[in-house]
């Protein structure tokens, strides 16, 4: 990083797109510098759809075995004659071996392609993989996902799988609901930039669901939020929904305190407990779960996020979850995805 | 390419790669004729360099041959790798190389690079903008529509991840290369390279940005 100059460098940002520098230096200033975090967001976008394109290369074919003529090298040209040849044959086998264990169950079933299947590793959760992209089609508990390239994904979700859908209507804050809030604070009035109703006690940073003290917790991003997440100055407030109306509701802490939220059209909502029906075909699509045999994806948490602001390059980035229950992967998943996206 | 935060947060069709390979020890097994390091080669190269050249071209048959070009020469010119930069940029280069080859007559328009020069630094303009906006499928099309030696040096710097494990076998695909690596196989400066990406992400928001307007 230049130091005469306080945003991050190119080197600096390419770096954190490709996670080979995101040294802690970078980190730090991405959680407090909106511009770099903007500027990084690009960059992932970039690096996702490079990432997209490459990974739906075809399989590769055995190689052929070169004419003779290509073989011409003076020093070496009696052995390698030989035994160029056979190493193309094993070459081939090679080839053959690969593109055997891509298709190896060639009657691919449940309409997915029997190609490459895009899917991305969760961390934290030993197997868990993750589909993005574009949903194509909902048949029952059944999701076919457009990936990137074309290549469909068919996802089951499963009958305990968490789904959740953001840029829900404010009319989904219903009284009673549990959700946690993000906004700015002003006095003792939360204007809400974000609301996930559901539980969502992974997004408060103290761990424990509630604000320790005060009516709200300082989101602290080294432990809750994804640093680019974390709005400047935002505050996040974790209870239950009351008064809920047109412009606004209130949070009922654990600990009986209460906060006032207001909402406007450009506050985020995010259903975290939604159902398969409620899916918006068309919109972009992540599905987190297991591959089975018959190569579909087995989803323990399936989330849309926000129409026309879904997609900040992390869908192709590393996401990282806390356990292996359908509410850990949810909720990483929608801490990764849509809240603050 | 063994770093363990790029693979698990990578792209994945298919089996991780084996940790601690030694890429230069297969080189030298190949040098030695060992076919079976060879078909190691290909295995774990392979797919790399199919990647980055299709990437470039955007032609799957001539891609092919140009990675039997490639493995043929690294059958026969192993010996030629110095450890002077990684085994997957060295082959990356020979790829460039006989890319270059294939092409030659109608040789990659470099777009200048130097365009962007006057563009102010800050507050960003309605195509970048068109960056934060982008649906994942909109922006794999747009870098289809790019300039090949844009292709190129985002393939290059992006194009690293994982296919592999589980039920679909696998391995280490795209180049994914360090910015002064990228510049070895470029054969020009990392402020070059710099530039180029700068200019390639540029005609991409500018792409995206015309086709949100055309919607």
């Amino acid at each position: 990083m230049n130091t005469d100059f306080p945003h991050l460098d190119l080197t600096d940002l390419i770096g954190a797109a490709t996670g080979q520098d995101a040294d802690n230096r970078v980190t730090a200033h991405l959680a407090g510098c909106a511009d770099c975090r903007a500027e990084a967001d690009r960059w992932n976008v970039v690096a996702a759809g490079v990432r997209g394109l490459v990974a739906d290369t075809p399989e590769m074919r055995p190689l052929a075995r070169p004419r003779r003529h290509m073989l011409a090298d003076p020093r070496r040209r009696t052995t390698l004659a030989a035994g160029a040849a056979a190493a193309l044959v094993v070459l081939g086998g090679a080839g053959y071996g690969a593109t055997a264990a891509l298709t190896g169950h060639a009657a691919a079933q449940d309409g997915t392609s029997d190609n490459a299947v895009l899917l991305t590793v969760v961390r934290g959760c030993a197997g868990l993989k993750m589909a993005t992209g574009t949903l194509a089609a909902v048949n029952g508990d059944r999701l076919v996902i457009d990936t990137p390239g074309g290549r469909p994904v068919t996802v089951i979700v499963t009958p305990s799988a968490m789904v959740s859908i953001s840029g829900a209507s404010l009319s989904d804050i219903t009284d009673g609901a549990p959700v946690t809030v993000m906004g700015a604070r002003s006095g003792a009035t939360l204007a809400a930039d974000a609301v996930t109703v559901g539980q969502t006690k992974s997004l408060i940073s103290n761990g424990g669901g509630q604000p320790t003290r005060g009516v709200t917790a300082k989101a602290r991003p080294s432990q809750a939020l994804p640093q680019p997440l974390v709005p400047d100055k935002a505050d996040i407030v974790a209870g239950t929904v009351a008064d809920a109306g047109a412009a606004g509701f209130t949070v009922v802490t654990s600990t009986g305190g209460r906060v006032q939220v207001t909402t406007s059209g450009g506050t985020l909502v995010t259903v975290m407990h939604g159902s398969v029906g409620e899916l918006r075909v068309g919109a972009t699509t992540i599905a987190a779960g297991y591959v089975e045999p018959n190569r579909t994806l087995s989803a323990t948490a399936v989330l849309q996020p926000q129409p026309k602001k879904p997609f900040s390059g992390r869908s192709q980035g590393t996401v990282t979850v806390n356990g292996c229950s359908p509410t850990s992967i949810d909720n990483a998943l929608t801490t990764a995805f849509a809240v603050g996206a | 390419m063994n770093d363990p935060h790029r693979e698990a947060g990578a792209t994945i069709l298919a089996v991780a790669r084996a940790p601690g390979r030694d890429d230069a020890q297969l080189l030298r097994r190949i040098g030695q004729g060992d076919e079976n390091a060879m078909a190691e080669f290909y295995r774990e190269h392979g797919r790399a360099v199919l990647a980055q050249v299709l990437l470039v071209t955007g032609e799957r048959a001539l891609a092919e041959e140009i990675v039997q070009d490639t493995m043929l020469a690294v059958w026969r010119g192993s010996g030629s790798f110095r450890g002077e930069s990684s085994v997957r940029s060295w082959v990356i280069a020979i790829a460039r190389h006989k890319t270059r080859d294939r092409l030659r007559g109608h040789r990659l328009r470099v777009v200048d690079d130097t365009f962007l020069a006057d563009l102010p630094s800050t507050g960003p303009g309605p195509e970048v903008m068109a960056l934060d906006r982008a649906e994942l499928a909109e922006v794999t099309g747009a870098i289809r529509e790019l300039a090949p030696p844009h292709r190129e040096v985002l393939g290059l710097v992006f194009g690293g991840g994982v296919f592999g494990g589980g039920v679909f076998g696998g391995g280490v695909f795209g180049a994914g290369l360090s910015l002064p690596e990228v510049a070895a196989v470029l054969e020009i400066p990392v402020g070059t390279v710099k530039s180029r990406l700068t200019a390639a992400r540029a005609a991409l928001s500018k792409i995206l940005n015309e086709k949100g307007q055309s919607r």
